[in-house]
């Protein structure tokens, strides 16, 4: 009775969650009155991260035990004498293993879909943290930290992140840019649950495209990552993990508005079909129809956007199979220009400056996996997607059209050689890129097509010590077979401190137009010198974290640098001219030189504070001569405290951002009143949010810009948009003032 | 003047944060501490437990040991009773001491949380 109770609970779960257990006998010595172990979880990326909170128990008995925020656990021999251990977790099987008399000390690796799946991050861990194990420097960003600021989208996600920044591209089209290392976000690849996304025509306004409320948590590496992803990688890698089907949250809705009038709603929901499928559906939607112009330049401040986006997906488990799929479909129009505009007139008629973007973009993916049932240590996944891309816009009399067509496919086979200590990735991917992109009567037409293959080797001693080695060759039809190489190395010196240190190489096509389309809201003329390269760079990174223990209570310091050295890049030059902006290849030096300390520390209970400081050295050649990047803040700080109630019941947020002065572009071929000074000014920028938690919702209300710091003359030549000297591309503050926002959450378990 | 703006906000931040914790942990004969034994399995039963409790009238602190599956309340005695706590906790899914668990919330646990039927067996 007892043992076919057991045996229909544990059949139960193996069809939900598919995952495998290996068991590691480390001694063998004598004596076992006592257990001891560390579990581990398995994420894909054959990373070991140690689990806490899971149960361990003697089975048929009710001595257990829990492992800690390290993982570790300990735990008697059991009273009868049974040999049995279970180890349970949410959303992962629970497993039985056999404890032989003379073990004292096991190591359980738990993973769910090891290919195809990220970890359930749960409540007990700060809101973002690094792992220990991971032999790259990840931080991981989890929903809580993602409440902290509750709008909107994916590029609002970072207000209380040291590493990325987040700045308007422009004055007036209110797209939005990240920078990572101090290098625009280009050179970072952006994935969806490990699927590269939102490149190609999409850099400029995607990170608009993903709902704050979708996202389950996002993963930051700097430097150098994985080649199982791809060559496209330089200055790191944001990974962005949706909310999934098969976990406890069934319901969510979010409503959202803020005094300019934004409205915002969002909707979540999954059902469990039955023991193999589940599905879920996301919804979003946001309009902002209210046209503000708080500085009198006669231009909106921020763009009327009308977004809908829509994303289903399915998911299947059974056995030693796993497969999901999804499609997404996202209309999106966005008009800005000046106030009087009309967006129903012809633009080359009116004698107003207007701008309207209009995008659709459609997404389908799938993703299968397989795990080999003799040997629970191999597996294999493949992964595509298709990605249709269209844009069609005017910025006043300048017409830009471009639409993308991509295809991506990754097959990778994971295995060990011999023992847990040596392990690799190795596959094949396809990618293949079709643009067409015209700018007035210019066309840009381009098709790629890149088979690419890949091996990953993973040495760890066990102990102290992991190496990464990956290799991948590309045969790129446009630009020949191209090599990437990548080394990580990661070493504890003791339990508190750890080194990991990386180099590197990626590659990236140019989209001259798209990813710079934000420059075309002036009267500057695009001029491209022939032939555009492939850009091409190395990243050099050292990452020491050191964890000293204060009060019970962990104060992490973390101290890094990081270099990125351009081979070739293609240089956006805006100084030679300010009527022109140039392209071309990179002759010469060009460089990002990273420095930056962080720390975060509970300061006192359900108190967290985090403090960072970053200095950004960026240099490129620019017409023969090396000088600071154009707008790329010489220094950032961060300093943020969150605090939570006891239960959780009020959460207070605040964050203030400290912005280094920027070089800015050359003005002073420009008539006097439309020149701008050499360097911007440094500012502070802070923010705040409160939020109230009941049982089954909660209500925010928060301001950004609390001290309502704006850029003042973001456009120059505002009142002649039509003439020679109109730019709206030096943008280095907020042009928005203070914001006040507040939102309701409501979700069913 | 940016400066002192910020400085201001922070003080009146971290004072305001100060006086709710200490409004949190003001002594009072009214507070009363209960220990229930539980049917809790894992880590998602806890924050089930505890997530709700957490919002029960009167309840000032939750905590469940995993270990012990004894659930520690401290409450206002004036607002809520020991009776209704287990009530409370029963109609989430889990027994309470002697108040068996609610069965159609038993019925809508997770299935990782529902295992617990084998404990009585024996």
């Amino acid at each position: 009775m007892l043992n076919s109770n057991i045996e229909e609970i544990k059949m139960k779960i193996k069809n939900i969650v598919w995952l495998f257990i290996a068991l590691i006998l480390i001694s063998s010595d004598v004596i076992g009155q006592k257990i001891s172990g560390i579990v581990y979880e398995m994420t894909q990326q054959k990373k070991k991260v140690p689990l806490p909170g899971v149960n361990l128990y003697w089975l048929g008995t009710q001595q257990g035990t829990i492992s800690d925020e390290e993982g570790k656990f300990e735990l008697n021999a059991a009273l009868n004498n049974s040999n049995l251990l279970v180890a349970s977790f949410v959303g992962y099987l629970n497993d039985t293993l056999e404890i032989n008399n003379n073990e004292k000390s096991v190591e359980i690796l738990l993973s769910n879909n090891k290919t195809l799946d990220e970890f359930v991050v749960t409540g007990k861990q700060s809101n973002t943290f690094v792992s220990q194990i991971d032999p790259l420097y990840v931080q991981t960003i989890t929903g809580a930290e993602l409440s902290r600021a509750a709008c909107c989208n994916l590029s609002e996600s970072f207000e209380t992140n040291a590493s990325v920044d987040v700045a308007y591209s422009d004055a007036v089209s209110g797209a939005k840019k990240i920078e990572l290392l101090g290098l625009h976000g280009k050179y970072s690849q952006m994935m969806t649950e490990n699927i590269p996304n939102l490149r190609g025509l999409s850099t400029t306004y995607g990170l608009g495209y993903i709902p704050g409320t979708w996202m389950e948590s996002i993963q930051v590496s700097k430097g150098t990552s994985s080649v199982v992803n791809g060559y496209e990688s330089i200055t790191g890698q944001i990974n962005i993990e949706y909310k999934k089907p098969d976990t406890e949250e069934r319901l969510f809705l979010n409503a959202y508005v803020n005094h300019i009038g934004k409205l915002e709603g969002n909707f979540n929901g999954s059902i469990k079909l039955n023991n193999r499928w589940s599905t879920m559906l996301y919804l979003h939607g946001e309009n902002l129809n209210n046209k503000v112009d708080h500085n009198g330049d006669s231009f909106v401040d921020e763009p009327l956007v009308k977004q809908y986006h829509v994303f289903n997906r399915w998911k299947y488990a059974h056995n030693n199979y796993m497969a999901q799929f999804g499609v997404q479909l996202l209309d999106e129009d966005r008009t800005a220009g000046q106030v009087e505009f009309d967006k129903t007139e012809n633009p080359e008629n009116s004698s107003y400056y207007g701008i309207n973007i209009r995008t659709k973009r459609y997404q389908a993916w799938g993703k299968t996996g397989y795990i080999f049932n003799n040997n629970s240590e191999t597996s294999l996944g493949f992964i595509n997607s298709y990605t249709y891309h269209d844009q069609s816009s005017f910025f006043g009399l300048t017409r830009y059209n471009g639409s993308e067509n991509t295809y991506y496919a990754n097959l990778i086979l994971q295995s060990e050689i011999g023992s847990h200590k040596h392990k690799y990735s190795t596959g094949l991917s396809y990618l293949y890129d079709v643009y067409k992109e015209s700018l007035n009567d210019s066309i840009f037409n381009r098709m790629e097509s890149v088979p690419g293959v890949f091996f990953q080797y993973t040495y760890s001693n066990e102990k102290n010590l992991t190496l990464l080695l990956g290799v991948r060759s590309d045969f790129h039809n446009l630009y020949g077979t191209f090599i990437t190489p990548r080394v990580h190395v990661k070493y504890n010196f003791n339990e508190h401190t750890i080194l990991r240190s990386s180099i590197g190489k990626g590659y990236r096509s140019a989209n001259i137009i798209a990813e710079n389309s934000y420059l075309l809201a002036s009267s500057r003329n695009i001029i491209v010198k022939p032939t555009i390269k492939q850009e091409e760079a190395w990243n050099y990174g050292i990452n020491l974290t050191q964890i000293f223990n204060i009060n019970d209570r962990d104060l992490n310091i973390n101290i890094e640098f990081y270099r990125t050295d351009f081979v070739n890049q293609v240089v956006v030059d805006r100084d030679q001219s300010v009527s022109e902006i140039n392209i071309y290849n990179l002759d010469g030096k060009s460089f990002s030189n990273s420095y930056q300390i962080e720390a975060v520390y509970e300061l006192i209970p359900r108190l967290d504070v985090v403090a960072a400081f970053r200095y950004n050295d960026v240099q490129m050649t620019i017409s023969n001569k090396l000088e600071r990047e154009p707008l790329v803040n010489r220094y950032k700080g961060l300093f943020s405290l969150a605090y939570k109630t006891n239960l959780d019941k009020w959460q207070f947020d605040f964050t203030t951002q400290l912005n280094g002065d920027a070089r800015l572009p050359d003005t002073r071929e420009n008539p006097a009143i439309y020149q701008r000074p050499e360097n911007s000014p440094v500012y502070t920028i802070m923010n705040v949010q409160v939020t109230k938690n009941f049982r089954k919702w909660n209500i925010y209300l928060g301001v950004e810009n609390l001290t309502d710091f704006k850029q003042h003359d973001p456009v120059i030549a505002a009142d002649d948009p039509f003439g020679p000297h109109f730019d709206s591309s030096i943008v280095w503050g907020p042009i928005m003032g203070r914001k006040f926002y507040g939102g309701i959450k409501y979700w069913i378990n | 003047m940016m400066m002192k703006t910020m400085k201001i906000l922070l003080i009146t931040f971290i004072l305001q944060m100060g006086f709710i914790a200490n409004s949190q942990e003001e002594k009072d004969d009214k507070f009363k501490e209960i220990e229930i034994k539980t049917s809790a399995q894992c880590e998602m039963c806890k924050e089930r437990i505890e997530k709700n409790m957490a919002f029960e009238k009167g309840v000032k602190d939750v905590v469940l040991d995993l270990e012990t599956k004894v659930l520690t309340i401290k409450y206002r005695s004036d607002k809520t009773d020991p009776g209704k706590l287990k009530k409370a906790v029963s109609k989430i899914g889990y027994d309470a001491d002697d108040v068996a668990a609610d069965p159609k919330a038993y019925e809508k646990l997770p299935d990782c949380c529902k295992k617990g039927g084998h404990d009585h067996e024996h």
